[in-house]
């Protein structure tokens, strides 16, 4: 179970596509998903009303169950998701555990239709949860006579398997917790710790009581050694008749079904939170440094800046007045030159800057000479 | 504990002060090399003596000392395993990416949690009060982001609880 949704996201779009063709098409699809869970849909051009959907999920085992097939209580639970729609057809095609034939012709036009279709992509979960429904209906129906129950072990997937244990007036539930990373160990740690806090406060006392501990409690006594042995601990959850009656029901079960699935998400994005905050933290801290080592750049610069610009600004206010007087200046030594040498000499004064010149002393490293 | 705090880091800071005097020193056994003296610890009469200053048992601050490098090791305070695994984590995350930082070392020295080697070359590219001033703010930092972590997972698995329980009432 990738997403926590009931209906399969792609089994949903290909039944929209072949419900919504506007020329009937052929279609064979075999759909892969997370957890083992395989579709087969097909669909004729010579009979477009009709698709066949067969489904293989693996089932929660419980040894006698899995002979057997799926439990009358899972069939009728299947056909009630639309009696007029769906039909289960009797042998299951070869590889598959049941095949569904459905007739899009008594689909009800408009919104409807996209209900339907969906509640028809949700057969997986409704198979799952129809296994787990039919144990917790019978809490209230616990005999004294039958003392202490075994605790059933229901497995969804390979390694994850919890435990269904059966008590006066209630159901528990428990989950035997394992990660690969020590990391994750401790960020789960620390949700099923907050889990049991909220869980013991007065606002949620009609939810499940919840409890965390790190060896195996005391009714999975004589399991094998195997299952019991972990780096999570144990959750378990306390089940009443409360938490299953009416709607009630199918949401704890689907709660109880996907809890690995969402403690390993919580997980997940906790350690992608820590990643983008870390990242965040780093940028600022290496702009820390950077402004120390900048910082003293900068004000000099600015100070050479802010000189060279007062400078200008000094400059440009005395141009004005300093042009006027080295101009008065120019014009009465030419005047005075005109008056003085009446003999002129063409040439001379390019001559005179030419040659006559005192040259300005200048380094490639741009020295200034000391006097 | 404030307190307690501001006098670490005070002591930190005045014994970097004194201790970040550097200078360029070439390598006495190989030609033309130029190596931080502190990292090679090949010549005695080259080093200073390691000054340790501790807060209290976790958390703890090594320098060492060379005519032409200076070491700085921190052990961050780890108060449980979050902040033990959120340590490692982010200081692991810092030291990969060192060369940001310039003066971060990639391993820390053994026995603690970062270490930072500071060069003459440093020295000479910064001022000397502004690396200090980051070396002690970093620590400050690094004790309030962890912290500030701590309390964002918690916070975060909090939430997530009071949804998984919403499903159930």
């Amino acid at each position: 179970m990738a997403s926590f949704e009931r209906a399969s996201p792609a089994l949903k779009e290909i039944l929209l596509r072949i419900y919504r063709a506007e020329k009937p098409i052929e279609v064979d699809h075999h759909l892969y998903e997370f957890g083992s869970v395989e579709y087969h849909i097909k669909s004729s051009a010579s009979a477009p009303q009709l698709t066949y959907l067969s489904i293989s999920t693996p089932l929660l085992t419980q040894g006698v169950l899995l002979s057997y097939g799926l439990s009358p209580y899972t069939t009728q639970m299947v056909r009630e998701i639309s009696t007029d729609v769906l039909e289960i057809v009797e042998p299951a095609t070869e590889g598959y555990q049941l095949t569904l034939r459905l007739d899009f012709s008594k689909i009800p036009r408009g919104k409807d239709s996209l209900k339907v279709i969906t509640e028809v992509s949700s057969v997986q979960s409704i198979i799952l949860s129809s296994q787990l429904k039919e144990m917790l209906q019978s809490v209230n129906s616990w005999d004294a006579s039958q003392g202490m129950y075994k605790p059933i072990k229901l497995v969804y997937h390979p390694r994850e398997p919890f435990y269904v244990i059966r008590q006066p007036h209630k159901i528990v539930a428990v989950f035997p917790m394992r990660f690969k990373d020590y990391s994750d160990v401790i960020i789960a740690t620390s949700f099923f710790q907050e889990l049991m806090d909220v869980g013991s406060s007065e606002k949620w006392a009609k939810a499940p009581p919840c409890n965390w501990s790190p060896i195996p409690p005391a009714e999975l006594r004589g399991e094998p050694l195997e299952d019991l042995s972990t780096n999570g601990g144990f959750v378990s959850f306390d089940i009443s008749s409360r938490h299953v009656e009416g709607k009630r029901l199918d949401k704890t079960v689907w709660s109880l079904l996907n809890f690995y699935a969402y403690v390993k998400h919580h997980v997940k994005c906790t350690r992608g939170f820590i990643q983008r905050r870390m990242r965040r933290r780093l940028e600022s801290l290496v702009e820390v440094l950077q402004n120390s080592s900048l910082e003293d750049d900068r004000h000099i610069r600015k100070f050479q800046e802010n000189a060279g610009w007062q400078y200008m600004k000094k400059l440009v206010k005395l141009s004005s007045k300093s042009k006027i007087l080295k101009r008065s200046c120019r014009d009465f030594t030419r005047k005075i030159m005109r008056i003085r040498f009446r003999i002129k000499i063409h040439g001379f004064g390019r001559f005179r800057r030419r040659w006559l010149t005192m040259l300005k002393f200048s380094s490639s490293k741009g020295y200034t000479k000391l006097e | 504990m404030a307190n307690t705090l501001r006098l670490y880091l005070t002591c930190i800071r005045n014994t970097l002060e004194a201790a970040m005097c550097l200078q360029n020193f070439p390598c006495q056994e190989v030609e033309r090399h130029n190596k931080p003296e502190v990292e090679l610890k090949t010549s005695p009469e080259l080093l200073l003596n390691p000054v340790l200053i501790c807060r209290n048992e976790a958390e703890k601050c090594l320098i060492e000392t060379s005519i032409n490098s200076l070491r700085i090791s921190l052990k961050v305070k780890q108060a449980d395993e979050l902040e033990n695994i959120l340590t490692k984590k982010f200081l692991r995350f810092l030291s990969m990416r060192a060369e940001a930082f310039q003066v971060l070392r990639r391993k820390p020295v053994q026995g603690y949690d970062i270490s930072f080697l500071i060069t003459n070359y440093h020295c000479e590219e910064m001022q000397k009060q502004k690396l200090i001033d980051f070396i002690v703010q970093f620590m400050e930092d690094i004790d309030k982001e962890i912290s500030e972590l701590k309390m964002s997972v918690n916070t975060r698995g909090r939430l997530v609880a009071t949804e998984f329980l919403k499903q159930f009432v």
